[in-house]
């Protein structure tokens, strides 16, 4: 990826693991571990007959952004959906548990350390959740990263970061809330279920999973920013996410917190209000709790530019 | 009246389960610590509350496969939906609150009681972020799991994907009964997942013998480490729980930590043969990153 | 059902060492394909290996490797590849891709 400036205004939705990673941290300072060179394949695969990836599809390593060092997490669509197995569930886990400790470290080395000069953690999400290849062994490692999340707390940041083509779901869409902070393009998709499922279950007058724009509706990043599911909503290149994220390597540790959906007592309280909230409304559409958020034209703001989203937007305070 | 030698299975019934299970008669539902749960119509579906074990209270979790939320269509037949994530983690953090003062030898165990075969799969719940719940509920155990109150996870029925990521796998140590009592842990049965990657079921039973990784059934997590232990009978529930909670009380109080939960099955996979590539991938990592660790500390140019 | 290993060699009439340290390029895609090529002792000749699902290609792996390493007049490299299904073509143009990398 000999090419940094190039990458940095190429469209994020389109760019591949690799080049996230390497394009989201500052010229040169990413170093790749367990990469291509160690040939760590999945066993699991190549027994099935199915093609291997070097990497098992999820891209790890530590980068710089100015002076915050960022452990990256980045998964790979177009390998298997992204989906997770033993291998790059193991990658995932080993770089959170690896930020852990080198952020221990400086707290105990460097007393004086600058809030910017302490590590965080960033996770390039695009996937489906469990590869049903290696399925008991994906949904362990989903078990293991969950855990990684809740031991992080309070020691290094994690911020998900989502828009690429696959979106976030299953197991992976709930590691994505899970996290400190949420970073999302337009076209960014975060959720549980996938549409065919919930077309499945609920009947095609329900939801149509054809419809495109009302799969955007319900999961994407203008949705999920009104819902204060996503907390920044940036524009879709490399460069836009990146400078999202050298704004969170300056922000203080224990501000992160305030950042939070889910991860406390109080936080479970505020859920529980808009849960309530949607059993009122039974909302056809996500277009009912836009408007029940104060935005008058519903189907104007998600047609309008970008721009003109963020400024007119009203995000739901329930 | 049934007796337990009599019972061929435990699926779908969570709360004859909690009575086989808990001191007879010994557990109050909708109270948890300081925690009431006041709404009958609030997440029917999962069960909360606090019983005996063998004379000590803890806090019991189990899913009611009886249970329709009138409010959220889609949850029913023991479906982990919004408000039952939420009303399950709400048991967790009161459990938690309730002993927040107390030494970590003295934290009240957690008995999750599993049978659940999904969460939430509704619009919507996509709309609000079922995500979001089942994530809070699997923040919460981790979160009383790392401060010292047992957790574990009887399997007593269907242990489905994501539904048995929020409601199992956050335990220290998880138990199923034998496949025999129709108990299931799978993301997907093995037929789906042969038309999914288009091999031959015959071919996947077969490569399943050697190989852990995809089939379904407590006997698979087993060797993966998924599962501690499996529970030959009905019978044997009672006691193997009790001695399992006994155990990982003993283990936190010794600093083995590290033996539980999510990383502690991490190893015990290793150990039986069924995740071998795991560790030494986190080992690899972690030598890779050491080597160059110093380019990234504060100073560095 | 298990993977199909390709190993062979190949060598250009001319041949130049064009890669001065390991690459890596592309991504397992379905009609897709990585390739790493690493710097290699080989008295001038390149070093093949092919892992993919498809079987019974073997020949035709080795002719559009060859008119690669001929065309390019690649020499002492190993070439590692994990296919996907792509076609002639595509690996064609990844395995040029690879090297205009090394080039830049």
């Amino acid at each position: 990826m000999s090419n940094w400036s190039a990458l940095q205004n190429r469209s994020f939705l389109e760019s591949n693991a690799r080049a996230r990673a390497v394009g989201l941290v500052d010229e040169g300072s990413f170093t790749e571990f367990v990469g291509p060179f160690d040939r760590r394949t999945s066993p699991h695969l190549e027994v099935l007959g199915e093609a291997v990836e070097f990497d098992d599809g999820i891209v790890t390593g530590i980068g710089k952004i100015g002076k915050t060092p960022v452990f990256m997490i980045s998964q790979e669509g177009r390998f298997i959906g992204g989906a997770v197995g033993e291998v790059g569930g193991a990658k995932m886990v080993g770089a959170l548990k690896a930020a852990r400790a080198f952020a221990e470290k400086i707290a105990k080395d460097f007393p004086k350390a600058k809030e910017e000069e302490k590590p965080i953690v960033v996770i390039s999400f695009e996937t489906g959740g469990v590869r049903l290849h290696e399925a008991n062994a994906g949904l362990l490692a989903h078990a293991e990263v969950m855990d990684q999340f809740q031991r992080c707390r309070g020691i290094v940041p994690v911020v998900s970061v989502i828009g690429s083509k696959v979106g976030c779901f299953g197991g992976m869409g709930f590691v994505a809330a899970a996290a400190d902070v949420v970073v999302m393009s337009e076209f960014g998709r975060l959720g549980l279920t996938g549409p065919e499922v919930i077309e499945q279950e609920m009947g095609k007058e329900e939801f149509d999973s054809a419809d495109r724009g009302l799969v955007f509706r319900t999961t994407g990043g203008r949705h999920k920013y009104i819902m204060g599911d996503c907390n920044f909503l940036v524009d879709d290149t490399i460069a836009a996410f990146r400078k999202q994220l050298a704004e969170l390597g300056k922000t203080p540790r224990a501000k992160f917190a305030e950042f939070r959906r889910i991860g406390s007592p109080e936080l479970v309280e505020k859920q529980l209000k808009r849960v309530a909230l949607a059993a009122e409304m039974q909302p056809k559409d996500a277009r009912d709790v836009w408007a029940k958020a104060g935005n008058a034209d519903p189907a104007a703001l998600g047609n309008a530019p970008l721009d003109d989203f963020r400024k007119a937007v009203k995000r739901l305070t329930v | 009246m049934e007796t337990m030698e009599d019972m061929e299975t435990l699926l779908g019934q969570g709360r004859q389960a909690i009575g086989l299970i808990f001191d007879p008669d010994s557990f109050t539902e909708n109270k948890v610590g300081a925690k009431t749960f006041d709404d009958p119509d609030f997440g029917p579906g999962a069960v909360v509350g606090t019983a005996e074990l063998d004379g000590k209270p803890v806090t019991v979790i189990a899913n009611d496969a009886d249970a329709f939320n009138e409010k959220f269509p889609v949850v029913y037949a023991g479906v982990i939906g919004m408000e039952e994530a939420y009303k399950m983690a709400q048991a967790v953090y009161a459990t938690v609150a309730a002993d927040a003062a107390k030494p970590k030898a003295e934290k009240q165990a957690i008995v999750l009681v599993v049978d659940t075969p999904g969460n939430g799969p509704g619009k919507t719940e996509e709309i609000f972020g079922m995500n979001k719940a089942t994530g809070a509920y699997q923040l919460a155990l981790a979160e009383a799991r790392i401060a010292g109150h047992p957790i574990v996870a009887m399997v007593i029925g269907r242990a489905i994907s994501g539904a048995f990521l929020c409601h199992g796998l956050q335990a220290d140590q998880i138990l199923s009964l034998d496949a025999k009592f129709g108990t299931m842990i799978h993301v997907m049965p093995l037929t789906s997942i042969s038309r999914i990657v288009k091999k031959d079921i015959e071919v996947l039973e077969k490569l399943a013998e050697g190989n852990p990784v995809f089939a379904a059934g407590p006997q698979f997590f087993y060797r993966l480490g998924g599962v501690e232990e499996i529970v030959p009978t009905i019978e044997a529930m009672r006691a193997t729980v009790i001695a399992h909670v006994a155990e990982v009380r003993g283990r936190k109080a010794n600093g083995e930590d590290d033996t539980l939960g999510p990383w502690g099955r991490g190893a015990l996979g290793a150990e039986r043969g069924g995740r071998t590539v795991r560790p030494e991938v986190i080992a690899l990592l972690e030598k890779e990153l050491d080597a160059v660790a110093s380019k990234y500390l504060p100073g560095a140019a | 059902m298990a993977l199909n290993t390709i190993e062979f060699e190949c060598k250009s009439a001319a041949p130049a060492a064009l890669v001065g340290k390991p690459l890596h390029f592309g991504v397992v895609g379905s009609g897709d394909l990585e390739v790493l090529m690493e710097p290699k002792a080989l008295k001038g000749a390149v070093a093949v290996k092919v892992v993919t699902p498809v079987s019974g290609f073997d020949e035709l792996w080795r002719r559009v490797l060859a008119t690669f390493v001929e065309n390019s007049k690649l020499g002492d490299v190993s070439i590692e590849i994990n296919d996907n299904n792509a076609t002639p073509a595509v690996v064609m143009l990844r395995l040029r891709q690879a090297l205009s990398e090394a080039a830049a």
